[in-house]
């Protein structure tokens, strides 16, 4: 039994915390209000001054299980998450083997079930091993609760064969996720078309390679009656597309964005640095305001992290050569925290709704409200204390961030998941 | 001030480029003596790193280290399977073992002697890497340019060809805009991006670039082994269109403008075989000037203990944290 006093409470409905006790009885919400009385078994924590809100979802993460557990494993990939205040996450199936059958899919669950103090949800292939070429045994992993498929970490690039998953798929209910990125204009290397991939004389990938597959992926999904959830949208003219299908409304589409393409542009890569080489690649300022534009309007429905961890060997190679992709976890909601909701460019209800009930909504979950009856499914945070992202701090077993060493306003004090107490910091 | 590396045009002073421009003068006058070599680097060790062929650049560097009387070692890349990055950290191990004094690098990854500087004491030198920066190229060519124009501020130079592709065209612009030189580009629209620094003209059309008035036209070798879609139709059609044809040359002649070129030149591509023979032709030039600037970066860096870049890189990258949001 766990009684938080005097937090403020939030939620996605409101702009405004709510100050008031929060009673857990046995996992569950039993009580919420102002000076509830104190039961004699129940620990009493003074969450005066500090946010409790629900636990935040993340619908795009590489566990890199199985097949690359030097990057990561369920376990320290499902540790960062709730380091992070994160409570749930959705694998992508771009592992080795790809998770692309129900055997692979049954591993991968049987595994989190063990080996992760939070709910793992993995997304299956849309082709065999992510080949683009045949389907994937589809109808066998949805059996086994598999709702997303996508081939993320590359675009599916024949549209007769995406066409074809769409329209056997959707009769399952199922739904598709797409890495949006022309091979042949996008080239091997992440890096923005530009001045600065010009600068540093490498070949950049221009943004009509991913805002071609946008348009082409909600078409395709217009002409199958499917959804489709547009992943990690790095573009303004990206952003404008989903932006003018939604308006339409005739065709489902969903989509989300990453935190770090909200924060960094290419300027920052500067001396060839690899913790700022992902894909799709950081562009530039003007992309960066339009996404957080397109954020707030509610053109992207989710905000998701594709935390994406290789080890330090192989970042620190040269630019060129070093794999793409930079952690997230541990770091999103600090940092969402500092950049946005601290200098008021969004409220905390914004943070709860794309970050916490959307992602749910998407994968078909009941929400995580804090609201009575609910199970307790929360993080307290402290919004006057600070986060130090030191290597020792990071629970994700790489650090291949930009945030390595810098300190960020705010601070993941608790994380409440059911009867227990996944993280309490001092 | 002392400098350990260098890798790049851009972070080089004004006052920096002058020195080793003067310096090379002097070193210059040297190649008349009977005896070449002096001792300014006796004891000293270079390593040639070159993972990508290059007979000019590599032997005019051995040149110049063997006339300040260094050691020159060559690192036998070609024959061992070291191209990608991961191995190169290993070699990087090896060679910091070694105790080298300078280290002159060539490879096809942008910013890769960067890497290599941040990791040793030795001093680097930046030979070309890939389509970044190639800083005594473009020290050689400023001083070629000197050598003809003493005070060449307001000069203009006109670069011709696969500007997207080439570390000249980056390392020897910045360079000579420093000098107050002015510079332009000219070549196809695929191969002269639009996102151009502002401060450079960008020309598609080879009347309207010679109408800007160059006092030197600098073609650059068409490197077909770069593009890996095609950038022009064929190498008849960019002669035609942008090369120096025979009717191209007779005006150039007419003008008196001053023919440069990285070398070594595809004949009939970016110039026809009559420029051999023109008197104004620079190309030989360059090739002998390379020495001189070379000996003067050797002997202008400092191999140290220390780190420094490291340091200076660790500094950056702090500071470097999430400017963000105005
Ligand atoms: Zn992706």
């Amino acid at each position: 039994m766990l009684l938080l006093q005097n937090a403020r409470i939030a939620s996605e409905n409101s702009p405004v915390l709510l100050e008031g006790d929060v009673l857990i009885v046995e996992g569950k919400i039993q009580e919420i209000g102002s000076n509830l009385a104190v039961p004699k078994e129940a620990r009493v924590i003074d969450a005066r001054g500090r946010v409790l809100m629900p636990g935040m979802f993340d619908a795009h993460v590489h566990f890199r299980a199985p097949g690359f557990e030097n990057k990561e494993t369920i376990t320290t990939g499902s540790e960062a998450a709730i380091n992070g205040g994160i409570t749930g996450v959705v694998m992508m199936p771009n592992t080795r083997p790809a998770i692309d059958s129900a055997a692979v899919v049954a591993t991968v669950l049987e595994n989190a079930k063990h080996r992760s103090r939070i709910p793992v949800y993995t997304s299956g292939c849309v082709t065999k091993n992510r080949e683009g070429k045949e389907l994937a045994e589809i109808e066998g992993m949805h059996r086994l609760g598999v709702t997303m498929l996508t081939d993320d970490g590359d675009t599916t690039s024949d549209p007769a064969v995406l066409l074809r998953a769409m329209q056997y798929a959707t009769e399952f209910g199922m739904f598709f996720a797409s890495h949006c990125e022309v091979p042949e204009l996008a080239g091997p290397r992440a890096l923005n078309e530009g001045v600065m991939s010009y600068r540093l004389g490498i070949k950049g990938s221009p943004s009509c390679a991913e805002e071609i597959i946008i348009d082409r992926d909600i078409r395709l999904a217009r002409a199958a009656g499917a959804h489709v959830h547009i992943q990690h949208v790095s573009s303004k003219l990206g952003m404008e597309t989903i932006r003018w299908w939604k308006s339409r409304g005739d065709v489902k589409v969903t989509a989300e964005v990453a935190p770090h393409h909200l924060l960094f542009t290419d300027e920052h890569i500067g001396d060839y640095d690899t913790n700022y080489k992902m894909n799709p690649p950081l562009r530039t300022q003007d992309d960066c305001d339009a996404l957080l534009e397109g954020l707030i309007e509610g053109v992207f429905d989710l905000i998701a992290t594709d935390h994406a961890p290789h080890t330090p060997f192989e970042k620190a190679q040269d630019f060129i050569s070093a794999p793409n992709g930079i952690t997230g976890l541990d770091t999103a909601l600090v940092s969402l925290y500092h950049y946005f909701v601290e200098p008021q460019k969004f409220g905390w209800d914004l943070v709860v709704k794309r970050y916490s009930a959307e992602p749910r909504r998407l994968m078909g979950l009941p929400v995580a409200a804090i609201e009575v009856g609910q199970q307790a499914e929360c993080v307290l945070f402290d919004t006057e204390a600070e986060t130090t992202f030191t290597r020792d701090f990071m629970k994700s077993k790489s650090q291949n961030t930009p945030f390595i060493d810098q300190t960020l306003k705010g601070r993941v004090d608790m994380v409440i998941l059911g009867t227990e107490i996944l993280l309490e910091r001092e | 001030m002392a400098r350990k590396d260098l890798l790049d045009i851009a972070s080089l002073h004004r006052e920096e480029i002058e020195f080793l421009l003067d310096q090379s003068t002097s070193f210059k006058k040297l190649f008349t003596h009977s005896v070449k070599k002096i001792p300014a680097l006796e004891g000293k060790s270079v390593l040639m790193l070159f993972y990508e062929a290059s007979t000019r650049t590599h032997s005019s560097f051995e040149v110049a280290a063997k006339r300040l009387s260094a050691e020159v070692t060559n690192f036998d890349v070609a024959h061992s399977s070291i191209t990608k990055g991961e191995s190169v950290r290993e070699t990087i191990e090896t060679l910091q073992a070694m105790r080298t004094d300078y280290i002159v690098v060539r490879h096809s990854h942008p910013g890769l002697p960067g890497m290599i500087a941040r990791q040793t004491t030795a001093s680097v030198i930046n030979a070309g890497d890939g389509a970044h920066e190639h800083p005594t190229q473009a020290l050689l060519d400023a001083f070629t340019i000197r050598e003809k124009f003493p005070d060449p501020r307001g000069k203009r130079v006109l670069i011709i060809g696969d500007i997207l592709h080439s570390r000249v065209a980056r390392s020897t612009s910045t360079l000579l805009q420093k000098l107050g030189i002015e510079v332009a580009y000219l070549g196809p629209g695929s191969l002269v991006p639009k996102y151009v620094p502002e401060s450079i003209p960008r020309f598609t059309d080879y009347e309207a670039a010679m109408a800007w008035a160059p006092d030197v036209v600098y073609l650059l070798r068409v490197q077909m082994e770069r593009q890996d879609v095609q950038f022009f139709p064929s190498v008849r059609e960019y002669h035609r269109v942008y090369g120096i044809t025979t009717a191209r040359l007779a005006e150039i002649r007419d003008k008196g403008l001053y023919i440069m070129h990285p070398g070594p030149v595809n004949r009939g591509v970016e110039l026809c075989d009559a420029v051999m023979d023109y008197e104004r032709s620079l190309i030989t030039n360059q090739v002998e000037n390379g020495i001189s600037i070379r000996m003067a970066v050797l002997d202008w860096l400092t191999p140290g203990g220390e780190f420094p870049k490291q340091e200076a890189y660790a500094a950056r990258q702090k500071a470097s944290s999430p400017v963000i949001m105005p």
